[in-house]
C-alpha cells in the first residue's frame, strides 16, 4: 500500500514539474517556409511563438502577372520577419504568418471573387486591387476604413503624399498604396527612322511630346504615312489596348471632358464623348487602326507591339517589364531600349492641347471581416519599405510610391523607371465612385460601336446616353 | 393457411387484367407510396436545383442587389429591373442574336450535322463508323477552355492564327483576319455546333441501329434506293429521337454562353455575338470595373428561364410528347 502511495506521489510530482517546465520553458517554434518563385530567392522564416501567445495567419490575395509582379504578395511574405520583430519589441505575445493567394486572374473575376468571398465570410484579410474599387467596396462595407489606424505605422509616412488621394472616399482613407504606374505612348524608333525621320527628330520626340509640340493629330499623320509607305501593315499605325480599361478615360480628359460632379453623380459630356468617338473612328477610316482591335486578345497584342509590328501604341509602364521578360524575341530589355521609345500621351490640339497620362495605383486594402486589422496593417507596413518596393518596382516596371526611393540607388539606377517617371507630371486618376463601372461600360460601348463601324460618332453618343440613363438614372448627368 | 391461387387469378395475372376488388384502398395507398418513392429522388433534385433557385432568382430580380450594397438588407424595388431590361437599347439586338444563334446552330449542327453523321456512320462498316463517331466526340470530350484556345489559335489574325496564316486571302479575307475578326458568328456557330452535333449523333445512331433490319432488306428487295430508304423508313422510325433532340438542344443552346464568352466575349464591336445568357452572366458577374449588378443579372436570367419554360411547353404540345409516353397499345390487346 505504502509503495503504491509512493508511486502515485512520484507521478504527481513528475506531472507538476512538467507543467512548471512547460510554463517556464522555451517558446514554441513554428517554422514557416516561404517559397518565392524567383529562382534562388527561397526564404525560410522561423516564427517563434511565445507559450502564452498565438500564431495568427493573415491571408493575402493578389492579382499579378508572373513573374514580374509577384512582389505584390511576396513582399508581404518578406515583411513577416520585421512584423514579428516589431511584435516582440512591443511585448505583444502574438506572432504572424502570411498565406498568399496570387495569380493573374481576370480583373472582373478577381473582384467578384472577393465580393462573394466577403459575403460567404471567407474573405482574405488583405486584398490588392485598383483604387477605384474603393467606390464599391467601401460603400458596401467589405473593406476597412483605415484612416485612424495609419498613424500607428511610421512606415506609411514615407508614402508620396499625392498618392493618398487615390485611397480616399468621403474624406476617409480605405487602403495603402502598393504601386503606381505611368501610361505612356510607346513608339518604334527603328520604324520612324525607316520612315525618313532623322536621328535628332527621333531622339527629341519625348521632349516634343512633353511640350505639346508633337500632338495626337501629328501622331495619326505619321502613322498614316507609315501605313502608306508599307512600313507597317494597314491597321498597325496606332493601337490602343484590346479591351476596356482605365486608358480610355484619358482620351475623354484629353478632349476636356468632365467626370465627377460635386454631388457625387458622374457626368457624361456628350460633346467630349463624341470627339473621342470621332477620334477612334478617324483612326479606323485612315487605316491606322484595325476595326477589330477591341477583340480582347492580349495574347496577340503583346507580341505584336513588343516585336515591331506596330508604330505607335498606348500602353502602361508595367508592360515594359512584361515585354522584356515574356515577349521580346531576342535581347530582352536591351532590345527594347534600342528600338522602343516612350513619352506622355500627346496633346490633342483639338482638345485641351496638353499632354496627358493616367495613374492607376493599386492599394493594399484590409477586409472588414478580418479579426486582425492591426496585424494586417503591420504586415503591409513592413512590406512598404524602399528596399522591398524598389525590388518590386524595378522588376515590374512600376513607379516609386515612397519619397525615399527618389534617391535610393537601386531605384534611380533603373533607367526605364527614372525616365518614365517624368510622365507623372501629366497624370490623372480614375474616380472612386460606385457608379464608375456602369459609366465606363457605357462610354466604352460608344468606342466599340464607332471603331467597329456599326455607328457614327453622333449615333454612338445617342446610344450611350440611352444606356447610361437606363443604367444610372439620377446618378449620371448628361451634359 | 397457405393461400392457393385459383385458375381465374392465374389467368388474370397472365393477361395483366386487374384482379378482384378486394383490399383496393390498401393497394391504392401502397401503389401511391411506391410511385412517390420512385419519383422522390427526381422530385427532390428538381426542387433543390431548379424550383428553389428559380424562386430565389425571382425574389432577387425584385431587389436592387449589387456589389455596392450587398452587405445591407435587400431593398425591394418592384418591377424596376424589368422596366430597365426592356428599356435597354440593346435588348432587341441581344434577342435577335439569341434567336439566330440558337436556331442556326440547332438546324445546321445539333440536328442537321448530327443526323448526317449518324446516317453516314451507320452506312459504312461498323468499325469505321465507330471510329468516325469517336472523332466527332472529341470536341465534347475536350475541356471547353482548351477547346476554345485551340479554335482561337486557328482563327486569330495573321500571323497568330494558323488558318489566317496559311490562307490569308481565302474566301475574300482581308488583312488575314477571316474568322474571329471578319466573321465572328461563323466561328461561334462552328465551335458550338461541333460540340452539339455529337450528342444528336449518338442518340440518332442508336435509334438507327435499332431499326429492324428486315425493313431495310425488304425495301432494298423492292428496289428502294438509299435516299428512299432514309426518307421513307429511317427518318419516320427515328421521329421521336429527332423531336427529343430538337427540344433538348433548343433549351440547351438558349442557356449556353461559355464558348461565346471564351471566344468573343460577345464582341467584337457592339454586342455582335452577345446572347441573352451571356448578358445575364456579364451583368451579374463580369464587369471590368466591378460593382456587379446581381439583381439586374437575375432579371435577365429569369426572363430567359421563363422563355425556356414556355418553349418547353410549346415543344411538348407541338410534338405531342404525351403520345410518346403512352402505354403501348399492343400490350392491351
Amino acid at each position: 500500500m505504502k509503495r503504491r502511495n509512493m508511486f502515485s506521489r512520484i507521478i504527481l510530482l513528475t506531472m507538476a514539474l512538467a507543467l512548471v517546465a512547460a510554463a517556464c520553458g522555451d517558446a514554441e517554434v513554428v517554422t514557416e517556409t516561404v517559397i518565392v518563385e524567383v529562382p534562388g530567392d527561397t526564404v525560410v522564416v522561423e516564427v517563434e511563438v511565445p507559450a502564452e501567445g498565438e500564431l495568427v495567419t493573415i491571408v493575402a490575395r493578389c492579382k499579378s502577372a508572373p513573374p514580374v509582379e509577384d512582389g505584390r504578395c511576396n513582399n508581404l511574405l518578406k515583411g513577416v520577419v520585421a512584423a514579428n520583430a516589431q511584435l516582440e519589441a512591443d511585448g505583444d505575445p502574438r506572432r504572424v504568418e502570411v498565406q498568399t493567394i496570387q495569380d493573374n486572374a481576370d480583373w472582373g473575376d478577381y473582384r467578384v471573387e472577393f465580393e462573394l468571398a466577403s459575403d460567404a465570410g471567407q474573405a482574405p484579410d488583405i486584398i490588392v486591387s485598383g483604387h477605384e474599387d474603393i467606390g464599391t467596396w467601401a460603400t458596401s462595407g467589405i473593406i476597412t476604413d483605415v484612416t485612424d489606424l495609419l498613424g500607428n505605422y511610421p512606415e506609411f509616412d514615407d508614402i508620396i503624399p499625392s498618392l493618398w488621394a487615390s485611397t480616399e472616399l468621403n474624406g476617409q482613407r480605405w487602403g495603402v498604396p502598393q504601386d503606381a504606374e505611368a501610361r505612356p505612348l510607346y513608339y518604334r524608333m527603328d520604324l520612324l527612322l525607316e520612315l525618313g525621320w532623322t536621328q535628332d527628330e527621333v531622339d527629341s520626340l519625348p521632349a516634343r511630346l512633353a511640350s505639346g509640340e508633337y500632338t495626337w493629330e501629328d501622331m495619326f499623320d505619321t502613322a498614316e504615312e507609315a501605313v502608306a509607305a508599307g512600313i507597317v501593315d494597314a491597321g498597325n499605325g496606332w493601337w490602343h489596348r484590346p479591351s476596356n480599361g482605365p486608358d480610355f478615360l484619358y482620351y475623354y480628359f484629353a478632349v476636356g471632358g468632365e467626370l465627377l460632379d460635386p454631388s457625387g453623380a458622374l457626368i457624361y459630356d456628350t460633346a467630349a464623348a463624341q470627339q473621342v468617338y470621332e477620334l477612334v473612328g478617324d483612326a479606323v477610316a485612315r487605316d491606322i487602326l484595325v476595326s477589330t482591335r477591341l477583340d480582347g486578345d492580349w495574347s496577340s497584342w503583346n507580341p505584336a507591339v513588343a516585336n515591331g509590328d506596330v508604330l505607335f501604341w498606348f500602353g502602361g509602364s508595367w508592360q515594359w517589364a512584361d515585354w522584356a521578360v515574356n515577349y521580346v524575341l531576342e535581347g530582352g530589355e536591351e532590345t527594347l531600349f534600342a528600338t522602343t521609345g516612350f513619352g506622355p500621351i500627346p496633346a490633342l490640339a483639338a482638345g485641351t492641347n496638353t499632354p496627358i497620362s493616367l495613374t492607376h495605383p493599386l492599394l493594399y486594402m484590409v477586409s472588414s471581416a478580418t479579426e486582425h486589422t492591426d496585424l494586417a496593417l503591420l504586415v503591409i507596413a513592413k512590406a512598404t519599405t524602399k528596399e522591398l518596393n524598389t525590388e518590386y518596382a524595378v522588376a515590374s516596371g512600376h513607379l516609386a510610391i515612397l519619397t525615399t526611393q527618389a534617391d535610393y540607388e537601386p531605384y534611380t539606377s533603373a533607367v526605364f523607371l527614372s525616365q518614365v517617371g517624368s510622365i507623372l507630371e501629366f497624370t490623372t486618376f480614375l474616380p472612386n465612385s460606385p457608379f464608375y463601372s456602369a459609366w465606363s461600360e457605357g462610354y466604352y460601348l460608344g468606342i466599340t460601336a464607332v471603331e467597329s463601324g456599326e455607328l457614327d460618332a453622333a449615333a454612338a453618343v445617342d446610344v450611350v446616353v440611352a444606356q447610361l440613363e437606363n443604367e444610372l438614372g439620377e446618378n449620371v448627368i448628361i451634359k | 393457411m397457405a393461400q392457393s391461387l385459383d385458375k381465374d387469378t392465374l389467368a388474370r395475372a397472365a393477361i395483366g387484367a386487374p384482379g378482384p376488388q378486394r383490399g383496393t384502398l390498401g393497394r391504392r395507398v401502397r401503389n401511391t407510396f411506391t410511385a412517390y418513392g420512385f419519383l422522390g429522388p427526381a422530385m427532390g433534385l428538381v426542387l433543390f436545383f431548379f424550383v428553389i433557385p428559380g424562386i430565389l432568382l425571382v425574389v432577387l430580380s425584385l431587389t436592387d442587389l449589387s456589389s455596392a450594397n450587398f452587405s445591407d438588407p435587400w431593398t425591394f424595388i418592384g418591377l424596376d429591373n424589368f422596366e430597365r431590361l426592356f428599356a435597354d437599347p440593346f435588348f432587341p439586338k441581344i434577342l435577335r442574336n439569341t434567336v439566330f444563334y440558337v436556331f442556326t446552330t440547332l438546324i445546321f449542327f445539333n440536328l442537321g450535322l448530327a443526323l448526317v453523321l449518324a446516317l453516314v456512320t451507320t452506312n459504312i462498316p461498323r468499325r469505321s463508323g465507330f471510329f468516325f463517331r469517336l472523332i466527332w466526340l472529341l470536341p465534347r470530350l475536350t475541356p471547353s477552355v482548351v477547346y476554345i484556345l485551340m479554335w482561337k489559335r486557328i482563327g486569330q489574325a495573321d500571323p497568330f492564327g494558323i488558318y489566317n496564316q496559311l490562307f490569308p486571302e481565302f474566301l475574300g479575307a482581308s488583312g488575314g483576319n477571316l474568322f474571329l475578326g471578319g466573321s465572328p458568328w461563323t466561328f461561334v456557330i462552328l465551335t458550338n455546333g461541333f460540340v452539339g452535333a455529337s450528342f444528336g449523333m449518338i442518340i440518332f445512331t442508336s435509334a438507327l441501329e435499332s431499326i429492324p433490319k428486315d425493313l431495310i432488306t425488304a425495301a432494298k428487295v423492292d428496289g428502294a434506293n438509299v435516299w428512299r430508304i432514309i426518307r421513307d423508313i429511317k427518318l419516320p422510325m427515328i421521329k421521336w429521337p429527332l423531336l427529343f433532340i430538337a427540344t433538348y438542344q433548343t433549351l440547351s443552346l438558349l442557356t449556353s454562353f461559355e464558348y461565346i464568352l471564351l471566344l468573343t466575349e460577345g464582341g467584337p464591336g457592339l454586342f455582335t455575338t452577345e446572347v441573352w445568357a451571356l448578358t445575364a452572366y456579364k451583368r451579374a458577374f463580369a464587369s471590368y470595373f466591378g460593382n456587379s449588378q446581381w439583381a439586374f443579372g437575375a432579371t435577365w436570367a429569369i426572363v430567359l428561364v421563363t422563355v425556356a419554360l414556355l418553349l418547353a411547353v410549346i415543344y411538348v404540345k407541338l410534338f405531342k410528347f404525351n403520345e410518346l409516353i403512352e402505354e403501348p397499345r399492343i400490350e392491351n390487346l
